[in-house]
């Protein structure tokens, strides 16, 4: 249960009574930023049971390195670079595994269920998405659901993903190629 | 918003100067939203809370372990040096023959107790 008293309280302040076992606290933190955590690990992995798995690991390794939370950038970016890089991991592990394993299997890689949706349009809507998403590169992929989904400038795209401006810019451009054309196709 | 409309704004959220705020709430706004389950936070606190435990058990056998090997060694060295001690004492040398003490005997009378002749 998340205490109510803690709704308002600031993420600074959050931190500080985690740090001192408040469990409370921490729940917060985690009521706070999983939806944030959400849009970037299924984003990435496709509305999958596993995308679940890997965002409670986000908040697992999150508790674990409290401590070396320096505070020289926001709590949202440092928990969407913990969210990044384990969700990078999951997908090279997984590339690994299906690789040793038929086409047929590579397939099921992506294969992704879709969430309950209210309408049939927000339905269809939500599988354009993630069809498109799961078809790129994850290279581009993480571009695009860094600007798309979570709704980042470029320079904050960059300060996540610890890639110079440049690097972003180019990907930007050449992730919109591949969107274009997947788009297409669907 | 139909299908057409929604694929091009996911292409212009890619450009460099594109607002994406606006393109993530007008995406949200057409269902397109990523949640997990509700009971998401009981089930890392969960995790958290057991894997404290396990962790907590872990470094406690780790520190035996370390506790046991420190005695196990000193005890073993005390034993070496001990038998070294004695060995010198008996023999009046630390050679290779006093360790397996054949200092005093002669190559034909361990033939003869090899062989029996």
């Amino acid at each position: 249960m998340i205490n109510e008293s803690y709704n308002l309280t600031e993420d600074d302040e959050l931190l500080k009574a985690s740090l001192n076992g408040d469990k409370n606290a921490f729940g917060e933190i985690v009521n706070r930023y999983q939806k944030m955590v959400a849009r970037t690990v299924k984003g990435m992995l496709g509305d999958s049971v596993f995308a679940e798995d890997i965002g409670q690991e986000v908040f697992i390794n999150l508790y674990y390195s409290l401590s070396e939370f320096r505070r020289e950038a926001k709590l949202s970016t440092y928990i969407q670079k913990i969210a990044v890089n384990l969700t990078l991991n999951e997908i090279k592990r997984r590339k690994r595994f299906f690789s040793m394993f038929s086409q047929k299997a590579n397939n099921e890689m992506h294969e992704f269920e879709i969430a309950d949706h209210n309408t049939e349009e927000s339905r269809e809507a939500s599988e354009i998405v993630n069809k498109a998403l799961l078809a790129m590169d994850p290279r581009f992929r993480i571009i695009v659901t860094m600007r798309m989904l979570q709704g980042y400038s470029t320079k904050e795209t960059a300060e996540i993903l610890d890639l110079p401006i440049g690097t972003v810019l180019s990907r930007l451009s050449r992730a919109q190629e591949q969107l274009r054309n997947i788009l297409i196709k669907l | 918003m139909n299908t057409s409309e929604i694929k091009k704004m996911i292409i212009s959220s890619l450009n460099a100067d594109a607002d994406t705020v606006e393109v993530s709430r007008k995406l949200e706004e057409e269902g397109i939203s990523y949640n997990f389950s509700s009971d998401f936070g009981d089930k890392v606190r969960n995790k958290l809370f057991s894997a404290g435990i396990i962790m907590n058990r872990e470094v406690e056998f780790v520190k035996y372990m370390n506790f046991a090997f420190y005695r196990i060694a000193l005890t073993g060295i005390a034993a070496i040096v001990v038998l070294l001690i004695s060995i010198f004492l008996m023999q009046g040398s630390l050679s290779f023959n006093s360790f397996l003490g054949l200092s005093d005997s002669y190559d034909e009378s361990i033939v003869c107790l090899l062989t029996g002749n």
